[in-house]
């Protein structure tokens, strides 16, 4: 069979893993680009992710492994782009891309409000602050510190490794059905038992919040609200003061001009 | 739908944007595409939050996604103005140009000469001149050729 003639998922991993790294190294900058090192090292690229889809767990549904397959494709290509592009503005162009594959996954994943979140907040705002950056401070062209990098070989390795112990880990997750448990589920089952004494209340209350992160319940984000304004609220109180903060910090940094010796900028001295 | 099968795919997935992430960071001298690898990582982490949060069934996860994000959106804010400041001093968003800040006992990095146009040029599409052309704009000069 097909399956029998590939090799063990443990196998698979570290290829992907070491394909990765050899992919990385020869796609991020390194002074002297040819067109042989960037399309080796998208075929590598290629390979490994072939590897990552190969090893990865069944969703049971066509439709929906298909679905997660494209949107978490998108996300990670475009995260890779991100990283290895030379002009900065093509980066935060594939930031973008990587943004709208990560609230894909998002959706997928049931959280309706985050996925929009994600591209309303980052995508609408801060995206926009970058590229707002790069427009005042980007020489024309390619600078001589966009075409070279910083130890490309050591960093693609520990990237690599660190990669590699994540996947080992996580495909762990399986061989102890014990460590994760849903409690939601657990709680419920606990609490049929329970009720045939006639904890009714209790049996309720975890098959309501069992259905909390239904994907497809109408009042998800309403709930989402209740608990962030219920049982959160004073760290909702927090970050308002820290988004003030930092809209007053940043307005009372930037209005100095880089002046070190706290003098008016010249343009400044002649307007005041 | 299998949920410990989606909750291993998220997190892989999630795990490969923090990779990536500290890759980017590790490795770029650009201090714009170094604060965008940091958030490619944030981002890693939003993933993997929203899958435990997903597994568990309840909302703890989520509500740290939306922390994660407003936290996110004031260090953007702060950390450009630190770019915009470094670009002011030094004219370049060279992370290198601030290597006077090292130890001392470390040694200085000299880049290595390159070559002076790229090996692979950008290619950019070209559209078919069509009608008259049109008289020399003086402000042609204010724009760029390319990014």
């Amino acid at each position: 069979m097909i399956a029998a003639a590939l090799p063990s998922p443990g196998v698979i991993l570290a290829g992907a893993v070491t394909a990765a790294a050899v992919s990385l190294w020869l796609l991020l900058p390194r002074g002297a680009d040819s067109r042989a090192a960037s399309w080796l090292g998208g075929l590598l690229g290629a390979t490994a992710l072939a590897g990552f889809v190969l090893t990865g767990r069944r969703l049971g549904g066509l439709g929906e492994e298909a679905v997660f397959l494209i949107v978490s494709l998108v996300a990670v290509i475009s995260g890779a782009a991100t990283i290895v592009s030379r002009s900065p503005v093509y980066s935060a162009i594939w930031f973008a891309l990587a943004l709208a594959g990560v609230s894909g996954v998002l959706l997928v994943l049931g959280a309706q409000f985050l996925g929009v979140a994600t591209i309303v907040v980052y995508a609408g705002a801060i995206l926009v602050m970058f590229l707002f950056v790069l427009m005042l401070a980007q020489p024309a062209g390619l600078a001589p510190y966009d075409r070279v990098s910083n130890e490309p070989l050591l960093s693609a390795i520990a990237g690599a490794t660190l990669l590699g112990l994540l996947t080992l880990s996580i495909g762990r997750l399986s061989a102890d059905p014990s460590c994760c448990q849903m409690p939601s589920k657990a709680a419920a089952m606990a609490a049929g038992t329970a009720g045939k004494s006639g904890d009714d209340v209790k049996a309720g209350d975890a098959i309501d919040s069992a259905i909390a992160t239904d994907p497809l319940a109408t009042d998800q984000v309403a709930r989402l609200g209740g608990e962030l304004f219920g049982r959160h609220l004073l760290a909702v109180e927090a970050a308002g003061v820290l988004l003030l903060v930092a809209l007053v910090g940043s307005i009372a940094v930037v209005s100095r001009h880089g002046d070190p010796s706290g003098e008016l900028a010249p343009g400044r001295r002649a307007a005041s | 739908m299998n949920q410990l099968a989606l909750l291993q795919n998220a997190l892989v997935v999630g795990a490969i944007l923090f990779s990536l992430g500290l890759v980017g960071i590790l490795t770029r001298r650009n201090l714009i595409v170094m604060f965008l690898s940091a958030e490619l990582m944030l981002q890693g982490i939003s993933v993997s939050l929203v899958a435990w949060s997903r597994h568990h069934g309840d909302f703890g996860g989520q509500v740290l996604v939306i922390f994660v994000l407003t936290v996110a959106a004031c260090e953007a804010a702060v950390a450009l103005v630190f770019v915009l400041q470094a670009f002011a001093r030094t004219g370049r968003l060279d992370s290198a140009a601030w290597q006077s800040l090292r130890e001392s006992n470390l040694p200085r990095r000299v880049d290595r000469e390159l070559p002076a146009v790229d090996t692979v040029p950008p290619t950019f599409p070209r559209l078919t001149p069509a009608g008259v052309l049109p008289a020399a704009d003086e402000n042609d000069l204010l724009q760029r050729e390319h990014v």
